[in-house]
């Protein structure tokens, strides 16, 4: 189904209402719903909290914009609630995160596949295989110190091996940054970056959070270590926006972002009652869009396809497996680094990086502990018969 | 790594009398104290419970194979994949209970490097002194007995996932018990990682963890039995004679530490 972003005005914001019980809904089950819907789950999740985050960083900018945003603000924290709450009390915080991780692979290989931007595509590309690796470090965990299997979360679609090793990840903040997109990017490539940022900011809350509530000294260093990535993520991906774009110009894409993924959701939901749950929070930010649109107008006195071209949304993310499509980036791009906002060959990379990584990885890197030797096996290692006796 | 000793706890009500006076008298004006009625919380929950769906379900047989021998089975009228499913849970608890004792022995190895042997032979004579604990317990040093259980419990998972495909179940899936189970254990987890925990708090842990195994074992054979499939009932019949003696030393070397080696890292 087609949206016209500027015309299809959803629900009014005063009919938005959710009861805690709306917000407290079924969790999905973590043994027959398909890891896509736990995918689409934590990634709107994070798409919910950023576009809070960034109305919020709107009303401290913005004396006449102050009330409607914190009526915007009302229903995104509710929406946000009925959307995390989704996850079911049996995922253990380890399994969580490895849906987390699977939503920061197949989602960044999906835009990666389709910016039309060849240097952000090589952006997306580059903390891909960060994730990507993240997902094996956290799976070893999984099976180490619990003894599960994490196939039983990606359920097959993601392979689970290494690529670029996290303790390779620890950059120099100059070398997180990368070149922002100017005004005239493609609604698309606006659409991408605000989408990562959004992601890769709640996977950093979450890591945040639970580390310490972990007693495993190693699973709370390598909490820290893989929070501390997010955390350069959340720049790498941030630093794409255009810093020009005013507060409300920023309103106006997060709308028009959420829009897009849950249209997009909606279209690929095979979960019935989750679909639901997009379909009505889809008219609920065409409602939120509205309401922006004639703060935009209003207020800045612009036009809004300024910003958003023809209205048209772009492509949506495909919520499906990338395995060949990762494994030929693995095989390219694993020995790229970062030198400022450039991508380069390993011996290229910036000196202060290089010091920098000596310096945290000084007292050992929790991430080549946690899964040396590691490889993953159906069942978990322990099935494999040439395990050495503990 | 210290021994539990009488010290600076402030979490009772003794620790400050005057404060605990306050909050008593604040309670008086604000809340004061009426017939306990947990009604509404309870409908709420009730409400949630009624209408819950289930953890989710049990995974079909994946071999046709399989899937002939479960259906023969239900003509005794118990369902099979009941079975399964509670294959699955034991499978996940011998997986789990496995990085348990990997746990145990990191814990275990790194106090004799701390507080030397001393502690050793008090567990070498708990385990002798216990008949239950079986003939391997009598040669055995403690680190010896720990990586046997350890060994045992791996052999265990290593069984029902063999028993399991015979069956034409999937040992790689998570059934519902399973998933259960897990939740259940998590707390496990977490005591037997904490590096503050001493031996003997490990081992109390530890003793909830074989209690339910041996529950576990014991309700497994006789769904076994139940369904007509007296081949698994006797492999389980075997891991269970193992849980017991696994039992048996635990709780002897617990009592043995809580009665002779208070006051030392160990406890």
């Amino acid at each position: 189904m087609a949206i016209d972003l500027l015309h299809d005005t959803g629900t009014p914001l005063e009919r938005q209402r959710l009861t805690w019980k709306d917000m407290v809904g079924k969790p999905i089950s973590k043994l027959d719903d398909d890891a896509f819907t736990r995918v689409r789950i934590i990634l709107m999740n994070g798409l919910e909290l950023d576009s809070l985050r960034t109305k919020q960083v709107a009303l401290r900018c913005n004396a006449e914009a102050r009330l409607p945003l914190a009526q915007l603000m009302r229903v995104e924290q509710h929406q946000a609630t009925s959307i995390n709450w989704l996850i079911g009390a049996d995922h253990s915080p380890i399994e969580t995160t490895i849906g987390y991780e699977q939503t920061a692979i197949e989602v960044t290989a999906s835009v990666a596949r389709l910016e039309p931007d060849a240097y952000l595509a090589q952006g997306y590309r580059y903390a891909l295989l960060e994730d990507f690796d993240h997902l094996y470090r956290y799976s070893a965990l999984l099976d180490r110190l619990e003894g599960k299997d994490s196939n039983n979360i990606t359920q097959g679609y993601t392979d689970i091996v290494p690529a670029r090793p996290t303790w390779v990840h620890h950059r120099a903040p100059e070398h997180d940054l990368l070149e922002p997109y100017g005004p005239q990017a493609a609604l698309a490539t606006k659409l991408h970056a605000l989408t990562l940022t959004g992601g890769e900011y709640q996977t950093h809350d979450y890591y945040m959070n639970i580390g310490p509530l972990f007693a495993d000294s190693l699973a709370r260093q390598l909490y820290a270590e893989i929070a501390s990535v997010e955390s350069q993520h959340i720049t790498h991906y941030g630093s794409m926006l255009n810093p020009n774009e005013t507060p409300l110009e920023k309103l106006l894409l997060a709308e028009a972002c959420e829009v897009w993924n849950y249209a997009g959701c909606l279209e690929q939901e095979t979960n019935p009652r989750v679909r639901s749950i997009w379909e009505k929070f889809l008219d609920y930010e065409l409602g939120h869009f509205q309401v922006a649109l004639r703060l935009f107008e209003e207020i800045e006195r612009r036009d809004a396809a300024e910003v958003l071209g023809d209205g048209n949304l772009p492509p949506h993310i495909r919520f499906e497996s990338h395995r060949q499509y990762v494994r030929e980036v693995i095989e390219r791009e694993t020995e790229l680094r970062k030198k400022g906002t450039q991508h380069v060959d390993r011996d290229e990379e910036g000196p202060s990086s290089l010091d920098y990584r000596e310096a945290v990885n000084a007292d050992g890197s929790p991430s080549e502990a946690v899964s040396a030797t590691y490889s993953w096996a159906p069942g978990t290692e322990l099935t494999r018969d040439e395990l050495v006796e503990a | 790594m210290e021994s539990t000793a009488t010290g600076a706890n402030r979490t009772g009500t003794a620790m400050s009398p005057a404060n605990t006076r306050a909050m008593i008298e604040a309670v008086e004006e604000l809340t004061p104290p009426a017939v306990v009625d947990l009604s509404l919380s309870k409908a709420l929950r009730a409400e949630f419970i009624a209408e819950a769906e289930s953890v989710g379900s049990i995974p079909p047989p994946a071999t046709i194979a399989g899937a002939v021998k479960t259906g023969l089975s239900t003509l005794a009228g118990n369902s099979p994949t009941t079975l399964l499913d509670k294959m699955g849970e034991r499978l996940a608890f011998e997986r789990s209970g496995t990085r348990l004792y990997d746990a145990l022995l990191t814990k275990y190895e790194a106090l004799v490097r701390v507080d030397g042997e001393r502690f050793g032979a008090t567990l070498a004579n708990a385990q002798r002194d216990s008949a239950a604990a079986g003939d391997g317990a009598q040669g055995e040093e403690p680190l010896e007995v720990l990586r046997r259980i350890r060994a045992e419990e791996l052999e265990h998972f290593k069984m029902l996932s063999a028993a399991i495909e015979r069956l034409g179940g999937d040992p790689t899936a998570q059934t519902p018990c399973a998933d259960v189970a897990a939740t259940a254990a998590m707390g496990y987890i977490q005591v037997l990682t904490d590096p503050r925990t001493t031996l003997a708090q490990c081992l109390n842990v530890m003793l909830s963890a074989e209690l339910t195994d041996n529950a576990g074992w014991e309700l497994l054979i006789q769904l076994a039995d139940d369904t007509g499939q007296s081949d698994v009932a006797g492999e389980f019949l075997a891991a269970l004679g193992e849980e017991q003696q696994h039992l048996a030393i635990v709780r002897a070397w617990l009592e043995a530490l809580m009665t002779n080696e208070i006051g030392t890292a160990a406890v």
